[in-house]
């Protein structure tokens, strides 16, 4: 897009080498840019991140898909959308969903495998709990102990939910877990009864495979969804993925706000840009960066280090957004206003409020 | 009351467990089927099941074919051609090399052919792309024959497959020729053929039968996953094992019944314990911590306490001895003057590839280096078990985690000196390799291998979770980082100076393993892998040997994974120590040579050095002078790398020396017969005068002769 605009300061920005990373030379081939100084900056999009702390130590700028909290965390010329989060934090929006799901006995699942699923699943159950007088509803099962990919079935897990009355699942699964669970509901026939919160199914063409089975289900979405209406920023994002026959989906949002944040960081940085004062321009006046609405605002000047359970507001986003979808019919609808897709708390108080509909950009 | 309720919680607990068990079933069936009829443990089923699986759902969901055709095609036209290819060019020649042989090609096999056939099909895995079964509405239309949980059309087609497996492969066993046939040529090709059984064609109807199997059970299996990827079938075929291990590998009814006990054990576990941990809290570790890891621990625990399996040994073809022993290393046969000109130039080519790391190479082949440095250290722990001892460890990279674990949690926790808890890390991972040990030291290679297997699995689901192992809470916001080690006034910390230190310690190590190979340790083990039963007949301790070996092994591999953490600064498990990844360690290694000090120092620098020398075209630019100049293809991708390692482990049956070891052995008796004509091997003095005197040189002659 910037490029059909003349690109910035009258140079074309190009992706000067793609490296095809193999998984287990990640370290390897960050370095292999760090030595070859022919980079302005990374895009990172590889399974581990072992890489991180090396282009950080070489000052390189490395733009990537937050899902490498731990190795992020404290890098500051690594740009991880969404920015490093507090792992185990109480959080509003999983109360609000089951809440609005008109649930009252809840339940978390996690991975046993991965620590962060594990932590994950805690911190929702903890959350239920914490806001229990406010919402109506607890937490009356915890699996923590999920076995990933779920090859014995999780007919055994769904049988324990439905004797402890589960009516919402609160996961921090990925989409094929919840496939799985979705089918056993269905099996078990209380597909109809229980309604699931997805971390990661915001994924059209997995949703539309799926039929119905999804029916009724809630998606959290940590960016602007696509049915948004009235964001120039989502226009733009679909309008120029289309064009380059990119498929519509999470991974690709993160990969274009990656690129804006980078552009962003050289418009600040002026026309006599390198790496030291494109990090620096971004960690200094990129203070409320938001890609025109497209994800919640974050500060870099203080958002490379993870908030704490303790003190959530030196490091966090003074708001906890997220924006909410409905399954229905093998499609996402909004929770939120057309217009207005992400609903936030505010985070100077961890007290219970509605949360307010809210737009960036 | 509630004895009727625990009751109908109990049969409902079995019901669930049926669709698992079945499915471990049907990969059960399929390796005790091709053992039956190959000998081969056949590690790569999961790798075949894949390709079949991938296939249909390539076929079916993106060309648009109809089920029919796309089964037919991926069942019963590639998975048997896959499965006759397999028989002429690699198992024909194996036929009667060692179980503990076939099973390390199976292994290489397991790595290549899933990346020969996403290369070659184009296949990509895409998350929630679910495979879709053979039958419509397969996993949405239920039926429930007892009014207590339903079965889906899918399941109901695996449970029918899967008995009717068994019937109709029992009776071809035991009521028709070909199944006598095929089970002979196991047992003795030569003496089958003696009868006038063509051999090659029972073998090669063999292959093509259970490699169908493999394929039937892949595409029936495939929709349980919600991606299709060929890892969840490998860890599916290591859950398996334990059903086909109650069978013995020879019985279809025991693996069935086996895989199905698996299934509903692993569902009564999930429905009663849970609930019994809230009142006996002792009961709570288990809960939390065993669900995952229940089929390795059954098939530990199976391997070690079922006294069948205690007993079983390999069984060779009896008219194995007219084959010829195994040659004798190259530097034992060749001419002395020849080895101090091959050590001359080793040293040479040693201190101008030192020169060129340390003056020439920037920070990205320093690392590459540091690392087949540090691997090569690692790799000296297969050289111990496997080439020494003979014996297959599936779990060194657990023993290398252990080591790197241990440094990550000193260096947090205590801010311990990472040296020191390097060393610390080494003795923890040389006393885990001797619990491994006790409880495995009646078992015979292959049943060794999966118990070392099923160890580095349940490591991998149960141990890194805990927090004074994986960092647990911790490891979320800090990663598992690690310092680089100082001494005194040394610091290690510049990428040169900790390659340095990796040189020391391997050259520490490498003296280690030459010394424990030419000293009582590495004697008695080249003895009991010569024959194990004549070694106890002369007083020789076979269990002290093999903890001995272990131990070693461990420590090694241990002080390996410690360096490496602290060259990475990180300890990177998933990255650098899955079972997996020590899978391909182990196919590294012996297929270039598992049995020298130079053959893991080789394996070392190929992991490291390979994909960007070789693969990327950087040493193809130095020799064109031009970058420019590299042909397009380049950079290969990085998929050949496990195609041609995985290839290459074929040649450790008819090589168990290594590649790299047999090229040498060639070029040194050209070398010798060119140089040294007038000093014949027999006159010859001096240290290598003992291996005139050993008849395996001229063995290794004619050998040599045969084989070129």
């Amino acid at each position: 897009m910037m490029n059909s605009q003349g690109g910035l300061y009258g140079r074309e920005l190009v992706i000067g080498e793609h490296l095809d990373d193999e998984l287990f030379n990640n370290q390897a081939t960050s370095l292999e840019v760090i030595a070859e100084e022919d980079s302005l900056a990374v895009f990172v999009a590889t399974l581990l991140a072992s890489g991180f702390e090396s282009l950080d130590e070489a000052r390189v700028p490395a733009y990537n898909w937050g899902a490498h909290a731990a190795i992020s965390n404290g890098l500051m010329s690594n740009f991880p959308v969404p920015a490093p989060s507090c792992p185990n934090c109480t959080v509003r929006h999983i109360p609000y969903m089951a809440q609005i799901a008109g649930a009252t006995r809840v339940a978390a699942l996690g991975y046993g495998i991965s620590e962060n699923s594990k932590v994950c699943a805690n911190t929702y159950a903890a959350s239920i709990d914490l806001y229990s007088g406010d919402i109506g509803a607890e937490t009356v099962y915890v699996n923590d102990e999920i076995a990933f990919g779920v090859p014995n079935g999780v007919g055994p897990q769904v049988t324990e939910m439905i004797e402890a009355g589960v009516d919402f699942i609160a996961s921090c699964l990925d989409l094929n877990a919840m496939k799985t669970i979705a089918q056993e509901l269905v099996r078990q026939g209380v597909r109809d009864e229980i309604t699931m919160h997805h971390p990661n199914s915001y994924d059209h063409n997995f949703v539309a495979e799926a039929g119905d089975i999804f029916d009724g289900d809630l998606v959290s979405v940590t960016f602007a969804p696509f049915e948004t209406s009235g964001l120039a920023a989502v226009d733009d994002f679909l309008e120029w993925t289309e064009r380059h026959g990119g498929p519509v989906a999470e991974q690709t949002i993160f990969g274009w706000v990656n690129a804006d944040l980078f552009v962003q960081g050289l418009k600040a940085a002026g026309p006599e840009f390198d790496r030291e004062s494109l990090i620096e321009a971004t960690n200094t006046h990129l203070t409320s960066y938001s890609a025109d609405g497209l994800v919640s605002p974050i500060d870099w000047s203080r958002q490379h280090l993870a908030p704490t359970a303790e003190d959530r507001l030196t490091n966090g986003p003074s708001q906890e957004c997220v924006a909410m979808v409905w399954i229905q019919g093998g499609a996402f609808e909004l929770v939120a206003e057309s217009d207005s897709p992400f609903l936030c708390w505010d985070n100077s108080t961890p007290d219970w409020a509605e949360p307010e509909p809210t737009k960036f950009g | 009351m509630i004895l009727a309720s625990a009751g109908e919680d109990f049969f409902r607990a079995i019901l669930q467990g049926t669709p698992p068990g079945t499915v471990f079933a049907l990969v059960a069936l399929g390796f005790v089927l091709t053992y039956k009829t190959s000998g081969v443990f056949n590690l790569a089923f999961g790798a075949q099941a894949y390709i079949s699986a991938a296939l249909y759902f390539q076929a079916k969901n993106e060309w648009g074919w109809h089920a029919a055709p796309a089964l037919l095609l991926a069942v019963f036209v590639v998975a048997p051609l896959i499965g006759l290819i397999l028989e002429r060019v690699i198992f024909r020649s194996l036929r009667t090399a060692s179980a503990v042989a076939k099973l390390v090609v199976a292994i290489g096999l397991n790595v290549a052919l899933p990346a020969i056939f996403e290369l070659v099909v184009g296949y990509e895995p895409v998350a929630g792309r679910t495979p879709t079964g053979i039958v419509s509405g397969g996993a949405s239309v239920f039926y429930d024959p007892f009014g207590v949980y339903p079965f889906s059309r899918d399941e109901l087609t695996q449970m029918t497959v899967a008995l009717a497996g068994v019937l109709l492969l029992g009776a071809l066993f035991r009521y028709t020729s070909i199944g006598l046939a095929m089970r002979a040529v196991v047992e003795s090709p030569r003496m089958t053929e003696m009868a006038g059984i063509r051999a090659d064609w029972v073998s090669a109807f063999a292959w093509a039968l259970s490699s169908a199997f493999a394929g039937m059970a892949g595409v029936l299996i495939a929709p349980r996953f919600n991606t299709l990827i060929a890892p969840d079938f490998f860890n599916l075929v290591v859950v398996a094992m334990a059903a086909a291990a109650i069978g013995r590998l020879v019985s279809l009814p025991r693996a069935l019944v086996g895989g199905l006990a698996l299934g509903w054990f692993t569902a009564v576990f999930n429905t009663f314990v849970p609930d019994w941990a809230e009142t006996f809290t002792w009961l709570e570790p288990f809960s939390d911590n065993l669900t995952p890891a229940i089929p390795f621990v059954a098939l530990f625990g199976i391997l070690v306490l079922w006294p069948e399996i205690r007993r079983a040994r390999d069984v060779p073809d009896p008219m194995a001895g007219v084959d010829p022993p195994p040659p004798v290393p190259a530097n034992h046969a060749r001419h002395p003057y020849l080895t101090i000109g091959v050590r001359a130039f080793a040293l040479c080519f040693l201190i101008l590839f030192g020169w060129v790391a340390f003056t020439q190479a920037d920070i990205r082949w320093l690392f590459l280096i540091t690392q087949a440095v540090i691997l090569s250290t690692i790799y000296l722990s297969i050289t111990v078990i496997t080439g020494f001892a003979g014996q297959i460890s599936l779990c060194q990279g657990t023993f290398a985690a252990i080591g790197a674990f241990t440094v990550f949690q000193m260096a947090d926790r205590w801010d311990t000196s990472v040296l020191l808890a390097a060393i610390v890390g080494a003795l923890i991972a040389c006393g885990v390799g001797v619990l491994v040990s006790i409880p495995v030291l009646r078992l015979a290679g292959v049943w060794l291998a999966i118990a070392t297997l099923a160890f580095a699995y349940f490591f991998d689901s149960v141990v890194v979770k805990f927090s004074w192992v994986g960092g647990g809470d911790t490891s979320l916001l800090q990663g598992t980082r690690v310092p680089r080690p100082e001494l005194g006034p040394w610091d290690f910390g510049d990428d040169k100076s900790f390659l340095v230190l990796a040189v020391i310690v391997l050259i520490i190590m490498s003296f280690f393993v030459i010394q424990l190979r030419e000293g009582t340790i590495g004697r008695t083990l080249r003895v009991l892998r010569g024959s194990e039963v004549a070694a106890e007949s002369i007083g020789i301790s076979s269990a002290q040997a093999r903890i001995a070996a272990f131990a070693v092994s461990a420590f090694i591999a241990g002080l390996g994974g410690a360096m490496l953490s602290m060259h990475q600064e990180n300890v990177n498990y998933s990255n650098n120590f899955a079972p997996a990844t020590a899978l391909f360690w182990l196919v590294l290694v012996v297929s270039l040579s598992a049995r020298t000090v130079e053959g893991a120092i080789q394996a070392g620098a190929a992991f490291s050095l390979f994909p960007p020398v070789i693969l990327q075209g950087t040493f193809l630019g130095w020799i064109l002078r031009s970058e420019d100049r590299i042909p397009g293809l380049f950079p290969i991708s990085p998929k050949w790398r496990f195609v041609l390692f995985g290839l290459a482990s074929i040649q450790f049956a008819r090589h168990p020396e290594g590649l790299l070891e047999f090229g040498k052995r060639r070029s040194t008796a050209r070398l010798d017969a060119r140089l040294f004509e007038k000093y014949p091997l027999a006159q010859r003095s001096g240290p290598q005068g003992l291996a005139a005197e050993d008849p395996a040189p001229k063995v290794a002659d004619d050998k040599l002769e045969a084989d070129s």
